[in-house]
């Protein structure tokens, strides 16, 4: 197993994606934290004062004409914790966790080269968990370099006042972890289920906004109690784990990352087990 | 008695409800070259699947050292392959992706790829990225592969295919020397028999699935080789005057009721006074002789 992973790090390192995505997510660390916004990818989630739905910010928002009186509209809201903002946006990185899955586990599926590596003496159940475990590993060092490069630099640029405490970070890293894993799992079901990187693709990119999409208006079309999905969903979850969330909420979103982490690859092993090599 | 490398035994394979392999029986022994033929669909890639765990079996059993398939995982150490197409990374190069699948084997002396890139003519390919490979580099490249590991068994699933005479050859040359050198016995597939003539020993005729013939290379020259075919109901004083009468050995008695002459093929006359001559009743008295492909065609017309 650990042969199979230090063989895909060989590879990746000797590859440019591993550094694109490593670029990518600096950038968007440093697009946040100059105009102090966290960035935000498919439906609103956000419940602090930098939401969109602020009528007042936004009509000051619109009449700046430099970064700096951006930031000084925004400053004048108050001070706040950014990088705890941008950690609650962290379903962001649902984007670079598909990117991952496609560098390690899919390119072995569109080049063929799986073969190469089932034939010989490697089982597909230590393929399959050696994968997992390289693309949980990469995915983690994702999650921090975002939450921790956004933490120093923040420091650095904003000031303690726009800043949590480094224990707090790491606590809300912590909590987002097995939901993080858990729509990790999801990912690789997809992978080993279809086996081709163009219907991963297809389905994995515009899979957590449609689906918040559609259970969104299911919910207002039909007028329902909606407690659990504003609750446990992937976004909203993500986004209250980041916002003083309670013992027990942090317990539950623990156990509902686990259970997905189980099922997801409970199917996804099952069936690459049973799968045909083309 | 020569080791079996692999022994399958009534091995099935179905697709819902199309058969690919109906209890297929072939024994490889230790050494052997082993060549698969069989038209496009025929089989041959599905069996090769079946054998390197590619794809499960239906039915059937096959052993590779005489470990069955629920203990494989440690033997098919000892089996290299190349199935289908040579499936690598298009932005490695060669030397690189060759230390991928050495790091993923465990195989700690990196010298060990210069040395299999010389024996497989990509040493002047080393640095460069396999997206800019011909076909047959990309061939060479997959036996690379399939020897890193000094297997004592090496799968090959239609290396020759697209390959230019000279590219044929270069390769039929590197398996006669992984055969005799390193002694690697090989299970090579081809749909053209001429091709495989040049390197296997043993051969097997593989048709909708089911094997139709296997032979060795003796065999096969015998079936296609120029001769005599004497029909009678007494072999045993007919070989008598063939050797009496007319002085030769150099025949093949081939059942009850069937020898094959290779002397004399200019004078069928003269054998058939000296068979008549001597009371033996000829059933049939021809001349016979065909090429590879022809003797595939009329095998694979068999079936049909």
């Amino acid at each position: 197993m650990f042969n199979i992973i230090k063989s895909d790090l060989y590879r990746l390192f000797r590859g440019k994606a591993i550094y694109i995505v490593t670029a990518v997510i600096i950038f968007l660390s440093v697009i946040s934290i100059v105009t102090l916004s966290p960035g935000h990818v498919g439906l609103s989630t956000s419940s602090s004062n930098l939401s969109l739905e602020n009528a007042e910010l936004l009509a000051k928002i619109s009449t700046v004409n430099s970064l700096k009186e951006f930031r000084d509209v925004i400053k004048s809201i108050g001070t706040f914790a950014l990088d705890k903002e941008v950690i609650g946006q962290n379903v962001n990185l649902y984007y670079v966790f598909i990117v991952v899955v496609v560098i390690v586990l899919t390119v072995d599926f569109s080049n063929k080269s799986i073969k190469n590596t089932l034939a010989s003496a490697i089982s597909r159940k230590k393929y399959y968990f050696s994968k997992l475990l390289l693309v949980l590993g990469i995915s983690t060092f994702f999650v921090l370099l975002n939450n921790y490069f956004t933490y120093f630099l923040n420091i650095t640029v904003n000031g303690k006042e726009f800043a949590s405490s480094f224990m707090e970070i790491t606590k809300l890293t912590i909590y987002q972890i097995p939901l993080i894993y858990g729509i990790i799992s999801l990912l690789i079901c997809f992978a080993f289920s279809f086996m081709k990187t163009s219907t991963f693709n297809t389905l994995s990119i515009p899979f957590i906004m449609v689906f918040q999409l559609i259970a969104s208006g299911i919910i207002t079309l039909f007028r329902l109690k909606a407690d659990i999905f504003y609750n446990y969903e992937i976004q909203y979850a993500l986004c209250n784990l980041a916002n003083n969330p309670t013992n027990s909420y942090i317990l539950k979103c623990a156990i509902l990352g686990i259970i997905y982490v189980i099922v997801f690859n409970f199917i996804g092993y099952n069936l690459f087990k049973k799968a045909e090599i083309k | 008695m020569k080791d079996i490398i692999l022994k399958t035994s009534n091995l099935t394979k179905k697709y819902k409800d199309f058969v690919a392999l109906d209890s297929v029986n072939i024994s490889v022994a230790k050494g052997d070259i082993y060549g698969l033929i069989g038209r496009n669909g025929a089989g041959k890639t599905t069996l090769m699947k079946v054998i390197t765990t590619l794809t499960n079996k239906t039915d059937g059993v096959f052993s590779l050292f005489g470990k069955t398939d629920e203990n494989l995982t440690e033997t098919k150490r000892r089996v290299g392959s190349l199935i289908e197409n040579p499936a690598f990374f298009a932005s490695l190069t060669a030397y690189q992706n060759l230390k991928y699948y050495s790091i993923q084997k465990g195989i700690v002396d990196a010298s060990k790829i210069d040395e299999i890139l010389k024996l497989v003519k990509l040493e002047d390919a080393r640095n460069k990225k396999f997206k800019n490979f011909s076909l047959g580099m990309k061939q060479r490249l997959g036996i690379a592969f399939a020897i890193l590991d000094n297997p004592d068994f090496i799968v090959l699933d239609e290396p020759i295919n697209g390959l230019d005479p000279i590219g044929i050859s270069d390769l039929r040359e590197t398996f006669k020397k992984l055969n005799e050198e390193k002694n690697i016995t090989i299970l090579i597939s081809s749909h053209i028999l001429s091709e495989l003539y040049a390197v296997a020993n043993k051969f097997c005729i593989i048709e909708k699935g089911r094997i139709v013939k296997e032979l060795t290379k003796e065999e096969l020259d015998s079936e296609c080789s120029k001769c005599i075919v004497i029909k009678t109901d007494d072999t045993k004083k007919t070989t008598i005057i063939l050797e009496k009468e007319l002085n030769t050995t150099n025949y093949k008695v081939i059942d009850d009721t069937e020898i094959r002459l290779y002397d004399y093929l200019e004078h069928t006359d003269k054998v058939n006074k000296a068979l008549a001559k001597n009371d033996i009743n000829i059933m049939g008295l021809y001349e016979t002789g065909i090429t590879l492909e022809d003797y595939f065609k009329s095998v694979i017309k068999e079936v049909e």
